[in-house]
C-alpha cells in the first residue's frame, strides 16, 4: 500500500465523517464538498426544492450526499438516486407525490444531456417492402423519457417552472408524461395512456406488429416521426 | 508562447451558463473563452459551446479528472474529454495538480497532494497517461489549499516544478492560489515565483478569494484582490506575458464586471510589455 493512497483514504474518511473533530482547514473542505454536491442537486431538482423550501432541501441534500457514494468526476450526472432517497426519506412522507416529481425532474435532466440523433431516414423506409413493415422496430430519440405517476406530476412540474405561481391547474392524476427535447430544453407533457403505453412498447424494442397490436394509431406514429420523437427504425435482415 | 497559442498574450474570461446569450450577442473582444470541460460533455451544452467556438478560441479547463488520485485514471471521463477536445480544437486543455477521488468515491473537490517525491512521481505519470490518451499536451494548475495532507519533503513550488519536469507538461500558474496558500501556510509568495522556471509557465489564472477566520478561501466569487494584482505584476516581470484568465464561478456578477477585470489584466500585461520593450 502506497503512502499516498493511505493518506488520501484517511483524508477522505475524515472529510465525510462529520462527527470526527477536525481543524478549520478540514472544515473548509467539508463545507465545500457539501456545497458542490448540494448545488448540483439543486440545479437538477429545482421543483422539488421549491416544493419543500430551501432549509428542508438543504438538509435532505446533505443527508443524501453523505449516504450516497459518487463514482464520477462529472457532477452533471450526479443525483440519479435522489428520487428513491426521497421516497424513503421519512420527513418527506407527507408529500406523497414528491418522489415522482423528482423522477420527472431527473428525466428532464437526462433528456437535456442526451446525445442527438440523425433525422429520420425516410429514404431508407421507402426501400422497405410494405409487407415487412410489421417486423420493423421503431427507435425513439435518445432524449425521450417516459414517466408514469398516480399524481398530477406534469401539472405540478409546470406550475413550479420559473416565473409561475406554483399553483397547478389540476390536482388529480394519474399522469402519463412524455419528456422530449425542443430547442435544447426538456418539455414534459401529458399524453393519453394508450399513446404512452405504445411509446413504452416501442422503447422496449417491440416490433411494430407487437407494439400496435389491434390499435389503429398510424396518425399518432406519423406525428411522432414529424416531431422527432420517433427518430428512426431498424429492420430485420432480409429473408432470402 | 506555447504551441497553439501564437501571437501576443491576451486575456480571457471564464464563461458560465448565465452569460452565454450575452457573449454570443455582444461578442466582446477577448483572447479566449474558458469553460469547464465537464459542463460540456452533454449534447446540448456541447452545441452551445460550438457556437462560442465559432467566434472565440476556447480553453477547456477540467475539474474532474482527479489526476493525483491513487485510483486508476477514469477512462470513461478521459473518453468524454477526448471527444470534446477533438470537436472543439481548443487552444488549451488544462487540469489540476490535485486529487478528488479515492476507492471509487468522487468528492468533486480539488484536494491537495502531499509534497512528497512519491506523490510528484505519481501525478506526473498520470499526466503523461492523460497526455498520451488525448494526444496533446496538458497544462496543470497549482491549487489552493486549507490543510496539508501530511508531512512533505519539499516546498509547493518545488513540487509543482517536479511534476512539470517529470511529465513534460507546462504549468498554469494561478496567482490567486499562490497568494491564498502563502497566507494559509505562511510562506512568501515571491519565493514561490522565484522557485519556478519561466520556461515551465504557459498561462496565468486570476480569481477572487474571501477570508474565513484565519484562512483565505479561493471562492472565485469576488474581484481579484489588490495583493493578487500586485503579485500578478511580479509574475509578469519574472515570467513575461502569458495568456491570462479571469475566473469567476460563484455569485456570478454581470458580464461587464468580468470584462472590467479582464481589461485590468490587459493593462497589467501591456505595461509589463512596454517596460520590457523599453
Amino acid at each position: 500500500m502506497s503512502t499516498l493512497a493511505t493518506r488520501q483514504r484517511e483524508f477522505a474518511r475524515l472529510l465525510l465523517d462529520e462527527a470526527r473533530p477536525a481543524d478549520a482547514g478540514v472544515a473548509v473542505y467539508r463545507a465545500s464538498v457539501a456545497a458542490n454536491f448540494s448545488a448540483a442537486l439543486a440545479a437538477t431538482y429545482p421543483v422539488v426544492r421549491r416544493l419543500v423550501g430551501e432549509a428542508f432541501f438543504a438538509e435532505a441534500a446533505r443527508r443524501f450526499v453523505l449516504s450516497h457514494a459518487w463514482a464520477s468526476g462529472d457532477l452533471n450526472e450526479y443525483g440519479a438516486g435522489f428520487p428513491a432517497f426521497l421516497a424513503a426519506y421519512p420527513h418527506a412522507s407527507a408529500l406523497e407525490y414528491l418522489p415522482d416529481v423528482a423522477r420527472l425532474e431527473w428525466a428532464c435532466h437526462e433528456c437535456e444531456s442526451s446525445p442527438d440523433a440523425a433525422g429520420f431516414d425516410f429514404e431508407a423506409l421507402a426501400r422497405i417492402e410494405p409487407l415487412r413493415y410489421a417486423a420493423l422496430r421503431l427507435v425513439l430519440h435518445p432524449s425521450v423519457r417516459l414517466i408514469e405517476s398516480a399524481y398530477a406530476v406534469a401539472a405540478i412540474h409546470e406550475a413550479n417552472a420559473p416565473g409561475r405561481d406554483g399553483v397547478p391547474d389540476r390536482l388529480e392524476g394519474p399522469d402519463f408524461v412524455l419528456v422530449r427535447r425542443v430547442d435544447g430544453r426538456a418539455i414534459a407533457s401529458c399524453v393519453a395512456e394508450r399513446e404512452w403505453r405504445l411509446l413504452g412498447r416501442i422503447a422496449g424494442g417491440d416490433t411494430l406488429e407487437a407494439a400496435l397490436g389491434a390499435e389503429a394509431m398510424g396518425e399518432t406514429l406519423a406525428a411522432w416521426v414529424s416531431q422527432g420523437i420517433v427518430a428512426g427504425f431498424t429492420a430485420p435482415p432480409c429473408a432470402r | 508562447m506555447s504551441p497553439g497559442a501564437p501571437g501576443r498574450a491576451g486575456v480571457g474570461i471564464g464563461l458560465r451558463a448565465p452569460h452565454y446569450r450575452e457573449i454570443l450577442e455582444r461578442r466582446p473582444a477577448l483572447a479566449f473563452i474558458e469553460v469547464h470541460s465537464e459542463n460540456h460533455f452533454g449534447a446540448v451544452a456541447g452545441a452551445a459551446l460550438d457556437r462560442v467556438r465559432a467566434d472565440y478560441e476556447v480553453s477547456l479547463h477540467g475539474v474532474g479528472l482527479s489526476l493525483g488520485s491513487s485510483d486508476p485514471l477514469g477512462e470513461a471521463h478521459l473518453a468524454k474529454l477526448d471527444s470534446l477536445v477533438r470537436r472543439i480544437e481548443p487552444l488549451f486543455v488544462s487540469e489540476h495538480i490535485s486529487w478528488s477521488s479515492i476507492d471509487g468515491r468522487h468528492l468533486n473537490e480539488l484536494l491537495p497532494l502531499p509534497f512528497t517525491r512519491e506523490a510528484a512521481a505519481h501525478v506526473a505519470s498520470r499526466i503523461s497517461q492523460a497526455q498520451d490518451r488525448l494526444g496533446r499536451a496538458l497544462l496543470v494548475e497549482n491549487v489552493s489549499a486549507y490543510c496539508a495532507l501530511g508531512a512533505g519533503e519539499m516546498s509547493e513550488w518545488e513540487f509543482v516544478s517536479e511534476v512539470a519536469r517529470r511529465s513534460g507538461c507546462r504549468l498554469l500558474l494561478d496567482i490567486n492560489n499562490i497568494h491564498v496558500n502563502a497566507t494559509n501556510f505562511g510562506f512568501d509568495a515571491r519565493d514561490y515565483l522565484e522557485g519556478i522556471d519561466p520556461a515551465l509557465v504557459a498561462q496565468f489564472h486570476l480569481g477572487g478569494h474571501e477570508a474565513r477566520g484565519a484562512l483565505l478561501v479561493d471562492t472565485h466569487g469576488a474581484r481579484v484582490a489588490g495583493e493578487v494584482w500586485s503579485l500578478f505584476g511580479d509574475a509578469l516581470a519574472r515570467f513575461g506575458a502569458r495568456h491570462t484568465l479571469i475566473e469567476w464561478d460563484t455569485a456570478l456578477p454581470a458580464l461587464d464586471v468580468l470584462l472590467d477585470e479582464a481589461h485590468a489584466a490587459e493593462r497589467a500585461i501591456e505595461s509589463t510589455s512596454a517596460m520590457a520593450g523599453a
